[in-house]
């Protein structure tokens, strides 16, 4: 018997419930902003849904991966061939008929697509996997390539360097809000799981972990499979956001700033992902602004283009230097005096 | 159910003419060994001696050049590490390798996991391993911030955690003080008796070993050149020649 009075781990999901609780009070707040700026936090959300999925993997594991966006780009171009009207598919498109007439609803679709890039991440991960040290990060880096140049040039199916139009907008700051919840449950359950512990065991030590009886690479796909799905999740949902699809969008730009969020707010913690997700979000859209100018006593001052990356990159350095472990590190959001069971 | 002495018997862990070699250094060199449930087999011998590699050779983290080591007449040389660790043969480790950034109650629940428990069961039992290993009170303490003696702790109560066989401990007391080197000999006394578990001892603190073990198997140069009750291994000259030397034992 557990003695009562011992105080024990916190429960991810007193943490996942407390993030959701702020984030519905950011939507609610959000939700008496000008349009343009409601758009930004709708995008913001979606970016916690994929950074949330990357913490699973990365957060969980201690490996990077550089490849994930590429599970959005396969989530996005599914619901995006499983949702645009048939007719203007067979013009943009050359899909085998069936495809072709098939047009669902985003509610239908969406799930189609993320349980589609599962199937890839285990098809790839059961391969992926069995590597070790640095090869894991570059080979996930390799996977978003491939899938990038596979956009960019399958004109049949994905309209090549034409942009994919005609997508159902369905995502608005309260999908977007619905989503970055239920990411963070998902992240939560998935921490709780024996999986989840075996996990961050083999982040600490591989060797201890296997004198442990816990199967690295098993665990290793189980947590690319989850977290693939999550990130196709918000790829699903930022394809409904933007309305339309191009190969660009899902590559170095936002894989860049993906990571940056994680690393910022720290990969070993949801709160952190959180607080990274936040920041880096606050940031951009600031210098964005700077960028797009401001008038100041009838003259516009603007800033040179780029600069919100260069900020983005320097905050990323200076995290990198004085708190390798992110702002939260370990830290995780919790409910005060309150232990598991 | 043949326990003849000689005979090989179904209910230990067995090795037989390992052999190992590192780049033309032959670091284990025909070792046979036998541990039976219930008992403590005591491992020394001088640095170098091949002690860690065979733990290795065991455990799966070393692959023999020749040899055979079978656990309960099961072959254990095609499974890896974690089969065998899942198979009840567990080790520790000299420099202790816990999930530093995980709390001593994580460590432990991990190696609770490995039984096949369900979760809450798994942290019932660890939080009952914590307490036999007098840590109750450091469950939430991330391991990194504990001193060392615990942290040698955590690192025995993952390992008993697993309900282990047979249990490979690869220098338990280095580094620790005389007040816990006692504390681990009763620790380890009581993993025996409770548990019929057959416990392999690498030790360099020869009055522990002399005290705790049934048996003392003495290495040299990756060979066997003593074994027996430590009654004998005290009189046995080439031993004393070899390792003890001048060492009042």
């Amino acid at each position: 018997m557990a003695e009562p009075s011992t105080p024990v781990a916190h429960n991810p999901l007193h943490t996942a419930l407390l993030l959701a609780l702020i984030l519905l009070v950011v939507a609610a707040i959000a939700g008496f902003f000008p349009p343009a700026l409601q758009r930004t936090v709708t995008q913001a959300m979606i970016m916690l849904v994929v950074v949330t999925g990357l913490y699973t993997f990365c957060g969980n594991s201690g490996v990077f991966s550089f490849g994930h966006i590429a599970f959005m780009a396969i989530g996005g171009y599914t619901s995006a061939i499983l949702t645009i009207l048939p007719g203007k598919k067979e013009v943009a498109l050359d899909l085998p008929v069936w495809l072709e007439q098939i047009q669902l609803p985003v509610s239908v679709a969406g799930p189609v697509a993320v349980l589609f890039a599962g199937l890839v991440a285990l098809l790839v991960g059961l391969v992926f996997m069995r590597l070790r040290g640095i090869a894991l990060p570059m080979a996930t880096f390799a996977m978003l390539v491939i899938v990038y140049v596979v956009a960019l040039n399958w004109q049949a199916v994905t309209g090549g360097r034409q942009a994919l139009v005609g997508l159902p907008r369905t995502t608005g700051l309260w999908t977007g809000f619905g989503f970055a919840a239920l990411g963070l449950f998902v992240a939560a359950l998935y921490d709780r799981t024996r999986h989840g512990l075996a996990l961050r065991c083999s982040r600490e030590s591989e060797v201890a972990a296997a004198a442990t009886g816990i199967d690295l690479e098993r665990e290793r796909l189980i947590a690319f499979v989850v977290s693939a799905m999550i990130v196709a999740a918000g790829g699903v949902l930022f394809a409904h956001f933007l309305g339309t699809m191009t190969a660009n969008t899902f590559y170095l730009d936002l894989t860049f700033v993906t990571l940056t969020m994680l690393v910022v707010g720290g990969m070993r913690s949801l709160t952190g992902a959180c607080a990274g997700v936040a920041l880096v979000s606050v940031v951009s859209e600031v210098f964005r602004s700077i960028e797009r100018g401001f008038s100041l006593g009838g003259t516009t001052i603007a800033a040179p283009p780029g600069l919100q990356e260069i900020v983005l990159a320097l905050i990323l350095l200076v995290i990198l230097l004085l708190r390798p472990h992110g702002l939260a590190g370990d830290w995780e959001l919790t409910l005060p005096g309150r232990s598991q069971r | 159910m043949t326990g003849e002495a000689g005979v090989a018997t179904a209910s230990a862990l067995e090795v037989a003419g390992v052999v190992v070699n590192f780049q033309g250094l032959r670091a284990i060199d025909d070792i046979h060994l036998t541990l039976r449930p219930g008992e403590i087999l005591g491992l020394i011998g001088p640095n170098g001696a091949g002690k860690t590699t065979l733990i290795n050779v065991l455990t799966g983290f070393q692959v023999p050049d020749h040899g055979s080591v079978a656990l309960n007449g099961v072959d254990l040389l095609p499974l890896k590490p974690h089969q065998r660790s899942r198979l009840g043969l567990v080790r520790t480790f000299q420099n202790v390798l816990p999930f530093a950034g995980l709390t001593a109650l994580e460590n432990v629940e991990a190696g609770a996991m490995a039984t096949g428990m369900a979760r809450g069961a798994g942290r019932a039992w660890a939080m009952e391993v914590l307490g036999r290993l007098g840590l109750a009170d450091k469950a939430a303490r991330r391991v990194d911030t504990l001193p060392f003696g615990e942290e040698r702790r955590v690192g025995i109560a993952r390992a008993v955690a697993m309900k282990p066989k047979f249990l490979l401990m690869d220098e338990p007391a280095a580094g620790l003080n005389d007040a816990e080197a006692e504390e681990l000999q009763r620790v380890v006394a009581g993993i025996v008796a409770e548990g019929e578990c057959g416990v392999l001892l690498i030790e360099h603190r020869m009055p522990l070993v002399f005290r705790l073990c049934h048996r003392i198997q003495v290495l040299q140069h990756g060979a066997t050149i003593a074994l027996g009750t430590p009654e004998e291994i005290r009189a046995h000259n080439a031993v004393r020649a070899a390792y003890l030397g001048d060492e009042a034992v």
